[in-house]
């Protein structure tokens, strides 16, 4: 109603209003523009792709989608891998840290913390190089352990801050009642700890995806056999083996795009619920 | 209820079993995460910085030079080619900072919610999609044979004013920083937007009362209650751009020439091309300490700036 109301007294606001929208608007189409142009170049053979790059028209070469699938379906499978292994272990070790932090009383606790807390206020440009001699001093380089294992070990320091904040401000009485009526340590946990934490485990899950989905440098420093390479590493060599060949490359990219944007359709609103809570809470 | 009728002398040994009970549980839950970061964090970072004054090929034994590393680096042409290039990327990004914020108020003025929320999702597209994927297409655009930018300017009628973009080293630079177009980092909009959702209604109204016009809305009310996300947001942008090289890498490997160089890059090639590890290990440390310092001094800036007003 307060809407409508303002509309009759004051007619400037409607064109205001209207101005906003086209300049959201264009920055939406600004920003996926070179999605429109992958899908559209993903139908066009090696001479559409010449001699009509700004039209479309048939015939559409589909099967652009299926050469491109037999290449990088194995990176996919890597990737999921790679990044299921990573979230799990993460997140794992991320809320029983969390949780001990948060609600536990146990000595050395705070210089405990500060060992996490310290690391996630210094940039990890150093790490490389002597990251990359430990693991071939493990012996697991040309695995994905590596990078499952780095993972857990570097971006945990921010989220079990996050996490024990969390824990911190659930009721105190819950954990209590749950003492007194015998459950252990690791009942507690299970049966109230992690229930309480789903929605910040929900959004760590996914922040951690999708940051071991991208990573790029670190596999492609310890990953040497072809057939082991996560997506990343694998477009970025498609693309420089088959130069000039775009149309299928694109197809190759849309269907790399494909997973996480399911995802993200499947997940749409726990998705932006968790982006506007999790930024109130810094 | 039974624990009432226990006699009050067992309370001191039932209290201090609980005591160590936690104790051991407590260690037991933190032990995995203070493990794998001990691991794989803090024994890279010192490793790193114990490597950066040794020269080492990775191979043969270690020789210990001391601070030779440093003052080779600070005699290299190379090194400094690339800090120029660093700053200029630096500053660029930290100006197109301004867009998005921005962006992100607009949209917050937005009263429609439901278009409101059509915008939200559509923002959060580019997040989802494979960054690799950006940057590849960027790639495809450049392109002078392929691209886009070519094959636009030859449908206009002028190819004269063809480039080469990524291959030309006048243009490179502005070529890597225009891949950010339209300027939006849409994660960092949407936590603004967050920010300012958080603000209570009354704030709003009073501005309103006030007939606060649009521009002292923004200079005095959305600029001000933003500053917590957007120095957190300054951290990492200025982190991002002093340390990081992926998109040089991708893209034009540091070149044509050292055009594109970038501190960062050079510590890999220096590591994984040329076999220099001490050497690569004591450029990660001068990044290592430039991002620390320049963080905290703009963290500082910014707690005065908060104080002040």
């Amino acid at each position: 109603m307060s809407i409508n109301f303002s509309k009759i007294v004051r007619p400037s606001y409607t064109i205001a209003e209207f101005a906003k929208h086209v300049v959201i608007v264009l920055v939406c189409v600004a920003l996926l523009f070179p999605l429109f142009l992958m899908i559209v170049m993903s139908v066009k053979d090696k001479e559409q792709v010449v001699f009509s790059f700004f039209t479309i028209q048939p015939p559409f070469h589909f099967e652009n989608y299926l050469v491109a699938f037999s290449y990088i379906s194995p990176f996919i499978m890597n990737s999921v891998w790679m990044a299921i292994g990573s979230t799990v272990l993460t997140v794992g070790v991320t809320a029983l840290a969390g949780y001990a932090f948060g609600k536990l009383e146990f000595p050395f606790k705070n210089v405990l913390f500060w060992i996490l807390f310290a690391k996630m206020m210094l940039p990890g440009i150093m790490n490389l190089i002597p990251s990359f001699t430990l693991a071939w001093k493990l012996g697991i380089l040309d695995t994905s352990l590596p990078v499952i294992l780095f993972c857990a070990g570097t971006s945990q320091p921010f989220w079990v801050f996050v996490m024990r904040t969390f824990v911190a401000q659930q009721p105190q009485e819950l954990f209590e009642s749950m003492r007194i009526d015998g459950a252990n340590e690791l009942q507690i946990f299970r049966y109230l700890a992690i229930p309480l934490l789903r929605p910040m485990l929900a959004l760590m899950s996914i922040n951690v995806f999708v940051s071991v989905w991208n990573d790029y440098i670190w596999p492609l420093v310890t990953i040497q056999s072809f057939d082991k390479r996560p997506l990343t590493v694998g477009l970025a060599y498609l693309t420089s083996a088959h130069p000039g060949d775009y149309g299928m490359l694109t197809a190759g990219y849309v269907i790399a795009a494909l997973p996480l944007l399911v995802l993200f359709f499947i997940s749409m609103k726990q998705f932006i619920e968790g982006l506007t809570a999790g930024a109130i809470k810094l | 209820m039974a624990h009432q009728s226990v006699p009050p002398i067992r309370q001191t040994p039932r209290t201090k079993n609980k005591w160590q009970r936690q104790m051991w549980v407590g260690w037991l839950f933190v032990a995995p995460a203070i493990g794998l970061n001990l691991l794989f964090d803090w024994y890279p970072m010192m490793d790193g910085i114990y490597r950066s004054f040794y020269r080492w090929d990775g191979y043969s034994t270690a020789v210990y030079v001391g601070l030779e590393n440093f003052r080779k680096i600070f005699s290299d042409t190379i090194f400094w080619t690339a800090v120029t290039n660093m700053l200029f990327f630096l500053v660029m990004s930290i100006i197109l900072m301004i867009p998005t914020i921005i962006t992100s108020v607009i949209l917050f003025r937005i009263r429609h919610m439901r278009a409101q929320y059509i915008y939200r999702v559509l923002f959060c597209i580019p997040m989802v999609v494979p960054w690799m994927v950006i940057i590849l297409m960027w790639q495809f655009m450049y392109n002078p044979q392929y691209g886009l930018f070519n094959r636009f300017i030859e449908l206009i009628g002028m190819p004269d004013m063809q480039q080469t973009w990524l291959g030309d080293s006048e243009l490179v630079k502005w070529c890597l920083v225009f891949m950010g177009f339209p300027f939006v980092t849409t994660n960092a909009a949407l936590i603004y937007l967050g920010g300012l959702k958080s603000v209570s209604e009354s704030v709003w109204e009073a501005g309103a009362l006030d007939g606060v016009g649009p521009l002292q809305k923004f200079f005095y009310l959305e600029l001000p209650l933003i500053t917590g996300q957007f120095s957190l947001n300054l951290i990492g942008t200025i982190t991002a751009a002093i340390t990081g090289y992926t998109t040089q890498l991708v893209l034009t490997k540091g070149g044509p020439g050292f055009a594109s160089m970038v501190p960062g890059l050079y510590m890999y090639f220096s590591a994984f091309k040329s076999q220099k590890y001490g050497y690569a290990s004591a450029l990660g440390m001068v990044m290592f300490v430039l991002s620390l310092v320049i963080t905290l001094l703009s963290l500082k800036f910014f707690q005065k700036e908060e104080s002040e007003s």
